[in-house]
């Protein structure tokens, strides 16, 4: 149970009247209280509601029932002057007027922030890239923002939920929908997840449906409570461009997994080392583009992060001047410029973080028999069809079936829908 | 005076026996048929009329009454033409009764008093077994094929009251025959059973049949060595085949050559599948007997009735009965009706289908391999993932078209994908449909030892005893239940497909670890639909 004020009952009330947008709720309560708002909507006398469209709602909606709806559901009402409000998005200029969350909002202070975003019809190697990332960060006390979409985002979170270590971090996401509306349902169990351990934010009121344009507005939220965001895989047009886009905007540094040239779903990533952000192949990139150093070296212990430079977007090194028309975010390399470490990303310490599979991979590679070292050659990160491995190999369908099971077993390569890729 | 011809009219796939009653007497003239005709049958009287008028026979100026017992029961079609005037001319005295003893007609009369053959006649022969029955010319192979029926065709209504009264010869069947049957045939060949086994034998080597299985061969597929096996595994075991692929890659070329892999029909097939065709009116055969697997490709927007079957005033068979003992193929699978998708888990099931109206109801066979084709998502062009453009609700929207319960029913799911160019232009030459199907044969042989047909009929218990399993292969399906990757209910297909893999690799009666393999690619699994 969390009372809700009646500043935050008034703005939830207003964000709950339908056609409200963020934009349309930040013009109505700036410079009003909450209470004021209301009163001044309802009686149509609101100077940024002149054409009285919300006055009508207003009038039909009973406030008992609206602070019943949230003081049931634990969802809370967050005002910019509350002291659960993000620290990150005050002054921010497209702070929303009311966040609401679900958990616990502080887990986002004094910690690092890392968002992973990406394209929802992802590739086993994007989501396994992205979950392994997600891990190794929050394993070594970064928060993982992310907005539980299907593919990427969902492997995000699951991967920051799989860490174990003492100082792991709860992952935080952002979502489009009202907190009570689950969306994609089968993020059902991941969402509960989340919330319990870390907190999800929405500026959508309870009862928000999934409609498109509440997509790319949040983007801009998890882009601003986050001090490098990370795209794992995307198409040439994909959402979590505008991710990206918001993030530059921001002079928040921007990377990308690279991925093979010619997946699809890499073209956006692709296309955005192009534009010159910097190229992510593992946790210790990523620390490194948030300026982190880490006090201890060996894997296991505690690595004791301290957050040496914090990326400020106030930062005079980075000019926030980034072309909003442009669809892909000219990002200029905001992550290139790493404060600390002035060798060129590729000269970076070998990453002792996502080696661990690597290591394995080359082990498991030396004990291969014949057969199975011939349609391993025949494979690739990439999804290849079964008929293609039968080209590739020239072994009949028993065999390749046989072998390709024996591989799968021993986790070398994965397969699904019919698809074959490496691990 | 009166008159009773026996005569047959269909009811489903099955005949009943009618007895066509005409009773001519004094009075103002008149022509009255009672007994529930329908509208085909009421209009016989317009066309035997005509016909015994341009016979040069007389029509009788008194009161005509027609009954067609068992007057209870709703008679169609235009089969009791011929019984109707025969009975009329006997009532009226052009024909002695002794003329008409034991024979039974059954045929539609032209205007000027040809007749014309009607669909079904399999099935009537049948129960008119007892009689000489007499048909038009072009029903004569079908009557035949019944055993114990003695058929005499005739062409007029002229000529055969000249016959019946023994003043004109009956025609010799194998002049007037369709070109292609074997040894002329006298009538009253008892021993039709050999007769048409042996027409079976020339039928399935004839130049037709053989025109038919080249044109659509196996050998013409490039590449797709996958989508191969998986053809010879389902037409080996009779196991339901999903393929999922994009629009080009060739599922429409592949299901079409599934028949060709297909045995030959057996006799009591056969005769059913020849009776369900020939109640349903469809092109049969010269020899009468279908003895090669049908092919059915129904559009998807069929409706329900044409699926399943039915109608209201004639139950016709439909779709899945047509297809009985050969290939359905349902094209597009996710633009069906979901209805008509879920109307055919039972007859999957059960292999008949129960069709039920108010004014009755009745059982149509409908035992086939159903051959699905699917696009992996709306845009059809989801090859890898990553690559796809359809929103993941309008996927999933897609996928769920084929409903849990009707995706279970298929035992081999497999992508298909558009051939390397390299495959397309070189490639080396593949096997022909004969030679695949001289292992299906031999597979489906073993599986005949089994008290099966095909091994789709197993029973889940029945498959330890009968397909037990290597070391190897059982701790192997053992690892796959355990790391999740194959359920409880999986199993049994699993086991089942390992048989018929075995049974095609004439591996003896046990399962090997190959074979499990083997199975567990070809398995349907619900996440070829829904991206990985």
């Amino acid at each position: 149970m969390n009372p809700l004020d009646d500043g935050a009952l008034h703005a939830a009330a207003l964000a709950g009247l339908p056609g409200m947008t963020p934009v349309r709720l930040a013009k109505l309560l700036d410079g009003f209280q909450p209470v004021v708002a209301w009163q001044a909507v309802r009686a149509g006398t609101h100077p940024a509601d002149p054409r009285r469209r919300f006055s009508r709602p207003a009038r039909s909606t009973e406030l008992g029932s609206i602070r019943a709806s949230y003081e049931g559901s634990g969802v809370r009402a967050l005002l910019p002057e509350a002291a659960a409000y993000p620290s990150m998005l005050v002054g921010d200029p497209g702070a929303p007027a009311v966040l609401f969350a679900l958990g616990d909002p502080t887990v986002l202070e004094g910690r690092p922030r890392v968002a992973i975003v990406g394209t929802r019809s992802a590739t086993h190697y994007g989501r396994q890239v992205a979950s392994e990332l997600a891990g190794d960060l929050a394993a070594d006390g970064v928060v993982v923002v992310s907005g539980l979409a299907r593919g990427i985002d969902g492997a995000a979170h699951a991967g920051a939920l799989r860490a174990v270590s003492t100082n792991a971090a709860p992952p935080v996401a952002v979502v489009g929908t009202g907190l009570d509306v689950v969306y994609p349902a089968s993020n059902g169990a991941l969402w509960q997840e989340v919330a319990t351990q870390g907190a999800i934010f929405s500026e959508s009121a309870l009862g928000t449906q999934p409609h498109p344009g509440v997509f790319p507005a949040r983007n801009r939220i998890i882009a601003a409570l986050s001090d490098v965001v990370v795209v794992v895989e995307s198409h040439l047009r994909g959402g979590s461009l505008y991710t990206a886009e918001a993030a530059a905007r921001r002079s928040i540094p921007v990377c990308a997994v690279p991925g093979s040239v010619r997946s699809r779903a890499s073209e956006g990533t692709n296309a955005l080392l192009v534009d010159g952000c910097t190229p992510v192949r593992d946790a210790t990139d990523v620390l490194v583009a948030i300026s982190l150093v880490r006090s201890g070296s060996a894997e296991g212990s505690d690595p004791g992060l301290t957050l040496d430079a914090p990326v400020d977007s106030a930062s005079p090194s980075v000019s926030p001047s980034a072309s909003p028309s442009s669809p892909v975010p000219p990002s200029r390399g905001a992550g290139l410029r790493t404060p600390i470490v002035n060798s060129p990303p590729t000269a970076a310490p070998a990453s002792c973080v996502a080696s661990r599979s690597h290591r394995a991979r080359s082990l498991a590679n030396v004990l291969m028999s014949g057969a199975e070292r011939t349609v391993w050659e025949a494979l690739d990160d990439t999804p290849t069809a079964f008929e293609t491995i039968l080209i590739r190999t020239d072994m009949s369908v028993a065999s390749v079936a046989e072998v390709c099971d024996r591989l799968v077993e021993r986790g070398l390569i994965h397969s699904g829908a019919g698809w074959w890729s490496r691990n | 005076m009166i008159a009773a011809i026996p005569s047959a009219v269909l009811i489903g796939v099955d005949g009943i026996h009618v007895s066509v009653e005409v009773h001519v007497s004094n009075g103002l003239p008149g022509f009255t048929v009672v007994g529930l005709p329908d509208a085909a049958v009421r209009e016989s009287r317009d066309r035997v009329r005509a016909a015994l008028l341009s016979s040069g026979l007389s029509w009788p100026l008194r009161r005509v009454t027609v009954n067609l017992a068992p007057s209870g029961m709703r008679k169609g079609g235009a089969g009791l033409d011929l019984p109707i005037a025969i009975g009329v001319l006997v009532a009226s005295g052009e024909l002695a009764p002794h003329h008409v003893d034991g024979f039974a007609f059954v045929g539609e009369l032209g205007l000027d008093g040809s007749l014309r053959g009607v669909p079904g006649t399999v099935v009537l022969a049948e129960v008119l077994g007892r009689y000489t029955l007499v048909v038009p010319p072009e029903c004569g192979p079908e009557a035949r094929l019944v055993g114990g029926a003695d058929i005499r065709t005739s062409t007029n209504l002229g000529f055969l009251v000249d016959q019946l009264s023994g003043g004109r010869p009956w025609i010799d069947e194998a002049r007037t025959d369709a070109p292609g049957t074997d040894a002329p045939r006298t009538i009253g060949d008892t021993a039709a059973d050999t007769a048409a086994n042996k027409e079976k034998e020339t039928w399935s080597c004839r130049p037709a049949g053989n025109t038919a299985r080249s044109a659509i061969d196996l050998s013409d597929v490039r590449g797709q060595r996958l989508a191969r096996r998986a053809l010879e595994v389902a037409a080996a075991g009779g196991h339901h085949l999903l393929l999922v692929g994009p629009p080009g890659s060739g599922k429409t070329m592949l299901a079409a050559r599934l028949p060709g892999l297909l045995p030959d029909l057996d006799r009591s097939t056969a005769l059913e599948v020849t009776r369900i065709h020939s109640v349903a009116g469809q092109l049969l055969p010269p020899s009468g007997l279908v003895v090669r697997p049908p092919f059915r490709a129904p559009h998807h927007g069929v409706s329900p009735v044409a699926m399943i079957g039915g109608g209201t005033s004639w139950m016709r068979p439909g779709e899945i009965s047509l297809a009985h003992g050969g290939v359905l193929f349902l094209d597009e699978m996710g633009e069906f009706s979901t209805v008509v998708l879920d109307a055919l888990r039972q007859p999957l099931e059960e292999g008949h289908v129960r069709v039920s109206r108010a004014r009755g109801s009745t059982t149509f066979p409908a035992q086939f391999v159903l051959v699905g084709a699917m696009n992996p998502c709306p845009c059809g062009e989801g090859g890898a993932p990553g690559t796809c453009r359809c929103s993941e609700a309008a996927r999933e929207r897609y996928a769920r078209r084929l409903s849990a319960p009707l995706l279970d029913r298929f035992d081999i799911a497999i992508r298909v994908d558009r051939p390397e160019v390299d495959e397309l232009v070189g490639g080396s030459p593949t096997e022909g449909s004969s030679v695949v199907a001289g292992r299906v044969a031999g597979a489906r042989h073993r599986a005949l030892g089994r008290g099966v047909m095909v091994n789709a009929e197993l029973a889940g218990s029945l498959l330890d005893e009968v397909a037990p399993m290597t070391r190897a292969a059982s701790s192997l399906i053992e690892r796959q239940i355990r790391s999740g990757h194959l359920s409880a209910r999986g199993l049994h297909r699993v086991h089942r497909l390992a048989r018929t893999v075995a049974d095609l690799d004439d591996a003896g009666s046990t399962v090997e670890e190959v074979h499990v393999h083997e199975a567990l690619l070809l398995r349907s699994r619900r996440d070829l639909l829904l991206g990985s």
